[in-house]
Formats: structure tokens, C-alpha cells, sequence
């Protein structure tokens, strides 16, 4: 970049800086997250550290609702003098995901050289990726898991920051966890971070918010780089939670009481049933059914069962 | 699951099955709606033994007699005074009055006003189907304008009562409303009023595909179940920005709920002032 610059340019005050490479390029940190996940709280934190460090600061950012088809991301540049505040593809020098699919959609923003990739695994798969209404079925969400990902990084930590804030008392104390990760990565004294959370975050939850970035921040220097992906959460639960759901037949439809009013046809949300000839209703596909018991309630003649499988 | 899993709702344990399948006509929601009703006395523990169905005539009357309990069928008009002589003598009972739009509020209007001004501890579910089903389609007090039946037959013009409003005014403690296309909501709904101490009206808007809908060409159950759907304005959706765009909306869900003293207690508490306690 200085090539062709006479030496004689560089002024004293150059050489006693920090690093030179500090001086021409600032730092480039992009966070990205779902929304509502503290993504603008971070580069809040950021920002308002580099002004007491007397640094140039510019943030830009888009917030919605990422999951809904939009995006939620915060570029966040400082250094002694920024000029755009945008960061170029591939220029990140920091990438903090809140989410496990967002960071992997933003990585090709992250240096490939140096960047470091900072993400909490928890997964929030969005309506538009569940091509079945099945309980338990493959959605379309990502399918990297964490160790194929630290393989193609330069270096990744990433841990399920939202199960640690939620073992720590609160959930929502996940950004501050990254937050204590990021503080690993940026060269900034820990009690000015400290000092910038407790102004930041509301007053009833500064104990919880230094105690989640204290979590981060350890977590990050006790773990080897080397080991710390193989006891990387499984970023594919099998068989996800399902909650109270209880495993049930397929409608069975009892054509005595049956007397063909169609309003389970009608309603059906997979079009599974149909009217057969002898104008009673009828399972095409026991395969389509859900299960999700819309026919048996709205049945008048009672002539529909879902059986509980379990009983 | 770490707990047991709770008892199962199976309707079939709760109905005369020598008796089905029910005499209702193809697609009429009374029969949602008695689901919902069993479903929520399912939920709320009460046993067959416990339960009391007092039902008037018409279609809505009949559907008492498909459940396994204690039923009653009744003269016209009168399931809430024989209600309230039931549930005076035998206070035990969960006593349930399973009424329609005519026999309620046409022949037992009356007998209504007052079982809502006592508040003894009944619930009355008003089956609300806009019309006389069973002797033929004549006009109901709660018929909309405009719409055809046997005795209209160039369409009702006369005002329609809205029964909840009718039973907030006369002085029952809980009303609500509720659709039969929202049957979880419905059983809600019948299980909140089935536990409050006092009297409850819940008007179940239901569709007479057979006779009304034909007449009136609105199509088979589903679409009129649809239809009610569109009408309905669950009151939950307090949303003060929608209301002027949809000012005509039925109102459903809790519509009224009040601290009333129940009739029983109020007779103790006069009992007790006049020194003769029980």
C-alpha cells in the first residue's frame, strides 16, 4: 500500500504508534445476529470503548427481523481515521454471530488470512426452512457443524453461548458472553470493557451482564484451540425437543357415524382425505397426515380417531 | 416425557354409543360444540356421575340425550327453571343446560332474564344457530336481517337480540362466545365458565347447513363455518387500529365477567341474618 511513499514522509509520531498496519486500516468487526439478540448492544459496547480510547468510530447497521427473509447485521470499523462504514467482502478481521446460521451466511465478509469467527451455536430455525409440518422432520436449515467450519476459518471459537447464559440465570445475557469472547480478540484493557457494560446495560442487569462476560472470557483462555471443537455442542439436536407432542395414528375414520358433510376434507391443511364414492370420508395417504387433529375436532358426527400410539 | 401422561380425551367414553350415530343433519356444528363441552368437563375432572345435562327442545335439545350422564330433556323453554330446581335440591351436581337460540331466548327468554339475575351456579351454553331447525326453519329471535326462512319468506326485517348482551344486561356473571371452528377455543372458553361460581352463558355460534344455509345459499358447512370465521372478532384482539375498519364484528371470547355473589351464598348469608342457619 506505501509503496512509492519516500521515508522520509513517515513523521516520528507514525513510528511510535501502536502498529502502523493500525494507522492505514482500521479494525473491521461485523456483528450479525437474528434480532432482538443484543447485535446492536455489541456494537454499542464497541463504539462507545473506542471513543474513550480516542479512536474513529463508524457504525452501520440494517435491524429487522433476519428470519423473516430480511437481515440483522452491524458493521463496526475503528482505528485513527475511517472513511467508510461499510465493510468490504472479505475484510472483517472480526466476526460475531449470534446465531449459528447467520454466521455462516456472513462468512465470506471474514478475512481469510486472519479473521476470527466468534459464534454461539444456538440454532433458530426460521418457518420458511420446515418444508414439512411433521413433527420431528429434516428441515432445510445449514448442515456445517462446528468442527467443519473451525477447518475452514482461520480461527473460530464458537460455543452454545445461549445454554451458558441460560445455566448462568439469564438467557438473554448471551451477547454479553460474546462479548467476553470478543474482548479475547480485540486489544482493550478488561476494565474498560467492564466499565462500558455497566453503563450500558439496564441497572438491574449489570451483576448478570459482568458475570456472562467474565463466562466468555474464560471460556476462551482455558480452551485449546486445538480441542475445543470435538466437545462443540451438536449443532444438529436429532430428534428435536418435540415438548408435550404425543405420537398418534392416522385418522381413523368410522364410516357408520360418517355422514359425508365434508368439513374434514374441506379443512384438511395436507388435502389427505377425500369423499369416496359412498360419500363418506376417506384417508388417501396416511403418509401425508400430520397429525394434526383438525379433522377429529371439527368432526360433527364424532366418526374420526387419532388413537394415542403411546397408551 | 418425564411426568404421566394425562388421561386422554376420548369422547366416545362420554356418549351413549347405542344411540349413535346422533340424529343431526350433515355438517351441523352442534355436534363441535358438544365435543368442545365434554372435552372441557374431560378437563376439568368432572365424572359422568357428577355431571347434569338439562336440555330443552329442538335440535340443541337432543344432543343432551347422546351423553353418558345424568340428562335431562325437557319441556320447551324451561331447561333453566328445571336447572335451577335440580341444582337447588342436589347442589353436588355440575348442572349444565344445553339450550338452542329459540328455546332460550323466544320460549324461555324469561326463564333466562332470571336465571341470570339469580346467578346460581349453572352454565348454560346457547347453541345459536339463527333458526327453528328441527320443526321446519321459522324464523328466530336471533335471525339475521334479511334472511329467508319458512315463516320469512321475503326475509326477516325484525331486530335480532344479541343473547350476550341480553344475559350481561340481565345480570349473569360470566358470558362469552365463541365460534364451533375454534373448538380448543371454544373448550376454553366452556371450561372457564364451567368453573366460575356463578351463572355462565356461553353462546356457541353454530350453522344449520340443512335448512338455513339451503334456503339462504350460503353454501355447506365449511363454508359457513368459514364465513362465521370472517364475522368473528376474538377479543383478544384488542387492537384499537383494526376496530374502525371492522366495526360490525361479533364480538367472542370472555365478554363478561363479574364478581357476583352466587345465589347459594347469598341465601346462606340471608339465613344467617335472620338467625336461622342452616
Amino acid at each position: 500500500m506505501t509503496t512509492g511513499t519516500p521515508k522520509e514522509v513517515i513523521t516520528a509520531a507514525a513510528l511510535t504508534a501502536p502498529s502502523a498496519r493500525a494507522q492505514e486500516r482500521p479494525t473491521n468487526v461485523l456483528i450479525v445476529g437474528v434480532g432482538g439478540q443484543g447485535v446492536i448492544m455489541i456494537s454499542k459496547v464497541i463504539a462507545l470503548l473506542c471513543e474513550r480510547q480516542d479512536l474513529d468510530v463508524k457504525q452501520s447497521e440494517v435491524h429487522g427481523m433476519s428470519k423473516r427473509g430480511g437481515s440483522v447485521f452491524s458493521h463496526l470499523r475503528f482505528g485513527q481515521r475511517v472513511y467508510s462504514p461499510t465493510i468490504p467482502i472479505g475484510e472483517a478481521d472480526v466476526l460475531v454471530a449470534l446465531e449459528w446460521a447467520e454466521g455462516l451466511r456472513w462468512l465470506p465478509f471474514l478475512n481469510p488470512e486472519t479473521g476470527t469467527f466468534l459464534a454461539d451455536t444456538q440454532q433458530l430455525i426460521p418457518p420458511f426452512s420446515c418444508r414439512s409440518r411433521k413433527p420431528g422432520a429434516v428441515t432445510n436449515y445449514a448442515r456445517h457443524t462446528v468442527a467443519e467450519v473451525a477447518g475452514k476459518v482461520p480461527n473460530c471459537f464458537a460455543t452454545d453461548a445461549s445454554r451458558m447464559a441460560a445455566e448462568l440465570g439469564n438467557a438473554r445475557a448471551a451477547n454479553t458472553i460474546l462479548l467476553g469472547m470478543l474482548s479475547t480478540a480485540l486489544d482493550f484493557p478488561e476494565q474498560e470493557w467492564l466499565t462500558v457494560i455497566e453503563q450500558l446495560v439496564p441497572k438491574k442487569t449489570i451483576g448478570a451482564n459482568l458475570r456472562a462476560f467474565a463466562a466468555g472470557r474464560t471460556w476462551v483462555e482455558q480452551h485449546d484451540p486445538a480441542a475445543m471443537h470435538a466437545e462443540a455442542p451438536a449443532v444438529f439436536p436429532a430428534a428435536a425437543d418435540l415438548g408435550d407432542y404425543v405420537a398418534r395414528s392416522a385418522p381413523e375414520i368410522n364410516a357408520a357415524w360418517c355422514k359425508g358433510c365434508e368439513i374434514c376434507v374441506k379443512f384438511c391443511p395436507e388435502r389427505c382425505l377425500f369423499m369416496n364414492d359412498r360419500q363418506v370420508a376417506e384417508l388417501k395417504d396416511p403418509d401425508l397426515c400430520t397429525r394434526c387433529r383438525v379433522c377429529e375436532r371439527l368432526c360433527p358426527d364424532f366418526a374420526i380417531t387419532l388413537h394415542r400410539l403411546d397408551a | 416425557m418425564t411426568e404421566a401422561p394425562a388421561p386422554e380425551f376420548v369422547i366416545r367414553e362420554y356418549l351413549r354409543e347405542h344411540l349413535m350415530p346422533h340424529f343431526l343433519c350433515p355438517g351441523c356444528g352442534h355436534g363441535i360444540a358438544l365435543r368442545a363441552l365434554l372435552w372441557a368437563v374431560h378437563e376439568l375432572g368432572i365424572t359422568k356421575d357428577r355431571l347434569a345435562i338439562v336440555s330443552g327442545i329442538g335440535c340443541s335439545g337432543r344432543i343432551g340425550a347422546y351423553v353418558d350422564a345424568n340428562t335431562f330433556h325437557v319441556t320447551h323453554g324451561r331447561p333453566l327453571a328445571f336447572a335451577t330446581g335440580l341444582k337447588l335440591a342436589r347442589p353436588d351436581l355440575e348442572v349444565v343446560v344445553i339450550t338452542g337460540d329459540g328455546d332460550c331466548l323466544a320460549i324461555g327468554g324469561n326463564h333466562l332474564i332470571h336465571a341470570c339475575r339469580r346467578n346460581l351456579n349453572i352454565t348454560c351454553m346457547m347453541l345459536n344457530n339463527e333458526v327453528y331447525g328441527m320443526t321446519g326453519g321459522q324464523v328466530s329471535p336471533t335471525t339475521s336481517n334479511s334472511r329467508y326462512t319458512t315463516t320469512t319468506p321475503l326475509g326477516n326485517f325484525e331486530p335480532t337480540f344479541d343473547a350476550c348482551a341480553l344475559a350481561e344486561g340481565a345480570g349473569a356473571g360470566f358470558v362469552g362466545r365463541e365460534i364451533t371452528l375454534q373448538t380448543p377455543a371454544l373448550k376454553n372458553l366452556l371450561r372457564e365458565g364451567l368453573a366460575y361460581p356463578g351463572f355462565a352463558f356461553i353462546e356457541v355460534i353454530s350453522d344449520c347447513t340443512e335448512i338455513y344455509g339451503r334456503k339462504n345459499d350460503l353454501g355447506n358447512s365449511a363454508e359457513m363455518v368459514l364465513s362465521q370465521k370472517a364475522a368473528a372478532r376474538p377479543d383478544v384482539y384488542t387492537n384499537s387500529v383494526d376496530r374502525p375498519f371492522r366495526p360490525n364484528q361479533l364480538r367472542t371470547g370472555v365478554l363478561a365477567r363479574k364478581d357476583r355473589p352466587e345465589y347459594a351464598a347469598a341465601r346462606q348469608r340471608h339465613l344467617q341474618s335472620l338467625g336461622n342457619v342452616e
